[in-house]
């Protein structure tokens, strides 16, 4: 080849080489400025853009496993404030009678859908009874199956009758997963209709209408002109400032950090933690860090050789240094986690005694029943990349006290699959929830093998959850659900790792009056305008 | 001709045919179940059977299979597990995005990697034919999710000339097409300079030179006909790579195209949509080949397609 006699030639290929790779460096470093200072009353008009890895599976309530934005839509009857203390909504009062079994609940009046017709009890009603109906086959009944009866003494009154108390009523009720669709537009769009239902209409009583749904690139909402029944914790109680909000679909974590940068997105939800530090770089973007309601944790099949041992499962415990995990892996930015619940929920339990890092005791118990010299397992994972670097960074740790590991990865179709099948010995998953009920759906002897993935089936965790389930007062519900983890801790059912966080980055040159909701899951969208218009 | 090109439309029919059976096959023997992503974690049994039961999981795979294959001939592609609306509706919408991104970079690829290629050749040991092919093992050596990312980086947060992703227009088409199209043009361009390196030495070019025509003639009209039978193969084999190179474009600049629905297709088990885009593929793949068969006929007379 001729090509590296030519002197000049040469010279200009490695110069346009060596200046990509400067290039290449720079972006990543360049400096971050001030925000200016804007006018801070909000105004009318615009329209947000938010970026997400993963858009709803439907907006149809019934069907949802995975929703996003379903919340501006719809409205439940109750939802949560700033402190997360369950307020009205679209109820505006309620009380039950002593034994906890009726419960009245007080529409707010002069609520409409988004077709202009007025929202009333029956609806509600309605909505329910379609939600328990077996042949809708609701994929969220059970959330709801607490409901023996229903009455409506007037339009805007509701009356639940129950079998027995149940603590955990205002958690179904002011989930986004309760939300109340409109029962006419369901029976006239939905399954039994044009079946277009959740997919192109969506019928609620929320602040935003969905206009359009384009699957894998975006959803559109515009405002709801006639909306005037915004929850008391939020300033902005009418139509919501900004025109429209967009839910762009991104998959790639690179791209959507380069749409926030280019303004094009104004508020980036769940930013990975390894891009913390670049986000945190942009000029304009503010970061907001919330602990997530969340755990990440290393299970076991509790009734397989060697992991049906409490002690076997005491000892992996044991040998798992979470402080250094979270360093490692989530470069900080997550908990480490000495319980089953996060720590935010009224249920929550932390036992730092008993889930530590403590290598010569895991050691110790580990020949106590009788593998002094280790076993083999798979460590099963999704192929989540924070899961696989924590499977990665374990390995060592359980190799310390003999117990050698082979890492074996699924995607979540696979994986969910390969642990209904009960193949999995030691395996990590993640659960996003905010409720204690989370343990009776991993935990109870009902849910082996799906969800009951731990395949644990255990009279006493029965008999706990169900006095948890069925306690008059959420106090000692949460007295029962604390007296259930003391359990599960002595018997080492879980080995929790992580509390996950949830960073949100907003470009306040662009939005205003953004504030972190708790958990930072959600995006609440009355007081948001846009201090200029992107598009 | 006529009957070659029915005979080979024919054929056609096995082909995909066989295809459908073999995607049938693995997708419904893989590991993972869709109706356990449709009704999620805390779906009791019952209603898990009776989702399986709605979306016909629950019968035997060769009824699963005859149904669809009887649907498909009735035009009907079934409707998507995970998305819940139809196949057809999905495809149709996605299709033009994916098209679209491959027309782009195929005409950039087949127009800069020709062109290129020719200027190349017949200026062969010439900076410009040395510039030109160091830029050409560049393209087939950078990956193009890499080009992709620097080019966002570069034009879209760095210069605000264009988007960084999205859909709908040709600022949203410029970076894919090009990120796409690079490594496909430095492919082409260094097919046609080899082989029309082998056409020049040939003694009808020398016999063109001698009759006095001029150099452009003797290149343009004389050699680069006859040195573009390779290129016109690696151009219809192009074609199934190039749906491969628009997955991860479209992963990277966040299109809604073929690509996307496919891998979101296949990582949650969505059967039919998983089948709607394979067929789609089989049968354009096969169209494409067909096309480049009879591309020789107009490029070479002497090949005669029987």
């Amino acid at each position: 080849m001729s090509l590296f006699r030519n002197r000049r030639l040469r010279l200009i290929v490695v110069g346009l080489l060596s200046a990509l790779f400067v290039l290449t460096l720079s972006f990543g470093c360049a400096g971050k400025q001030a925000a200016g200072p804007g006018s801070e009353k909000p105004k009318k008009g615009g329209n947000l853009t938010m970026g997400f890895d993963r858009e709803t599976d439907t907006f149809d309530i019934y069907q949802m496993t995975w929703g996003s934005g379903q919340e501006y839509v719809y409205e439940s009857l109750t939802t949560r404030d700033w402190d997360y203390k369950v307020v009205g909504s679209l109820a505006e009062s309620w009380e039950s009678t002593p034994d906890g079994k009726t419960w009245t609940f007080h529409l707010r009046k002069g609520t409409k859908w988004h077709d202009g017709t007025p929202f009333t009890s029956k609806d509600v009603k309605r909505y329910y009874e379609v939600m328990l109906d077996p042949k809708t086959a609701a994929a969220n009944a059970l959330d709801w199956t607490w409901i023996k009866s229903m009455d409506t003494p007037d339009d805007n009154t509701i009356v639940f009758h129950l079998d027995s108390p149940f603590p955990n009523l205002f958690g179904k009720t002011s989930n986004s997963y309760g939300s109340i669709m409109n029962p006419d537009a369901y029976a006239k769009y939905g399954p039994d209709g044009t079946k277009e239902y959740g997919t192109k209409i969506a019928i609620g009583t929320g602040p935003l209408k969905l206009k359009e749904w384009i699957p894998g690139d975006k959803v559109v909402f515009e405002r709801n002109p006639d909306y005037r029944w915004g929850p008391l914790f939020v300033a902005n109680k009418g139509p919501v400032w900004v025109d429209t909000v967009t839910f762009k679909t991104i998959p790639d974590a690179a791209t959507r950090l380069a749409e926030l940068e280019t303004g094009n997105v104004q508020i980036l939800a769940n930013v990975p933690v390894e891009h913390y530090d670049r986000v945190a770089k942009i000029p304009n973007v503010e970061v907001f860090k919330e602990p997530a309601f969340g755990l990440g944790y290393l299970a076991f099949a509790t009734d397989k050789k060697p992991f049906n041992d409490p002690k076997v499962r005491q000892a992996v415990n044991l040998a798992v240094d979470r402080e250094a995990l979270v360093k490692s892996v989530f470069f900080g930015l997550a908990q480490a986690a000495y319980g089953y619940l996060p720590p935010r929920t009224p249920e929550a339990y932390q036992d730092t005694a008993a889930i530590r890092y403590d290598v010569a005791a895991a050691k110790k118990l580990m020949t106590e029943a009788g593998y002094p010299n280790g076993f083999k397992a798979t460590l099963a994972t999704q192929n989540r990349t924070e899961h696989v670097r924590v499977a990665q960074a374990i390995q060592p740790m359980l190799e310390a006290i003999g117990i050698k590991t082979e890492i074996v990865q699924y995607d979540e179709a696979g994986y969910k699959d390969f642990l209904k099948a009960g193949k999995q010995e030691l395996f990590m998953r993640q659960y996003e929830w905010d409720n204690a009920d989370i343990l009776q759906w991993f935990l109870y002897s009902r849910q082996v093998p799906y969800p009951g993935h731990s395949r644990w089936a255990d009279r006493k965790t029965d008999e706990l959850i169900d006095a948890a389930e069925s306690a008059i007062t959420p106090e000692l519900r949460a007295q029962k659900y604390v007296e259930l983890q003391k359990y599960l801790i002595e018997q080492s059912v879980w080995s929790p790792l992580w509390y996950p966080m949830a960073i949100t980055a907003v470009r306040t040159d662009l939005v205003g009056g953004f504030k972190p909701f708790p958990g930072g899951g959600n995006v609440v969208i009355f007081d948001l305008w846009m201090k200029k218009n992107v598009k | 001709m006529r009957a070659y090109l029915i005979r080979r439309i024919l054929l056609m029919v096995p082909v995909v045919l066989g295809v459908t059976v073999v995607v049938f096959l693995i997708i419904h023997l893989a590991p993972g179940d869709p109706v356990l992503l449709l009704v999620g974690e805390r779906a009791p049994p019952e209603i898990y059977e009776r989702v399986k039961h709605a979306w016909g999981l629950d019968r035997p795979l060769l009824t699963q299979y005859f149904s669809f294959l009887g649907n498909v001939l009735k035009g009907d592609l079934g409707m998507s597990i995970q998305m819940r609306r139809p196949v057809a509706e999905l495809l149709a919408r996605a299709i033009p995005v994916t098209l679209e991104l491959g027309v782009a970079a195929m005409g950039l690829a087949v127009t800069v990697g020709v062109v290129s290629g020719v200027v190349s050749a017949a200026r062969a040991g010439s900076a410009t034919d040395q510039v030109t092919m160091v830029g050409a093992l560049l393209g087939v050596s950078v990956p193009g999710f890499w080009l992709g990312q620097l080019l966002i980086l570069l034009v879209a947060v760095e210069l605000h000339w264009l988007p960084p992703s999205g859909y709908g227009g040709l600022k949203y088409l410029i970076m894919p097409a090009l990120a796409m199209g690079f490594a496909d043009a430095a492919l082409t361009a260094r097919t046609t300079r080899s082989s029309m390196l082998e056409v020049i030495r040939q003694d009808f070019i020398r016999t063109a030179r001698a009759k006095g025509l001029t150099e452009r003639v003797v290149i343009y009209r004389h050699a680069l006909r006859n040195a573009l039978l390779p290129v016109v193969t690696l151009i219809g084999l192009d074609l199934g790579y190039l749906i491969g190179g628009a997955v991860i474009m479209e992963e990277v600049f966040g299109r809604p195209g073929m690509g996307r629905l496919m891998i979101h297709g296949i990582l949650s088990r969505d059967y039919p949509v998983v089948q709607g885009c394979l067929l789609f593929l089989a049968v354009s793949v096969a169209l494409c080949n067909l096309l480049a068969d009879i591309a020789y006929v107009f490029l070479d007379p002497r090949i005669r397609l029987q």
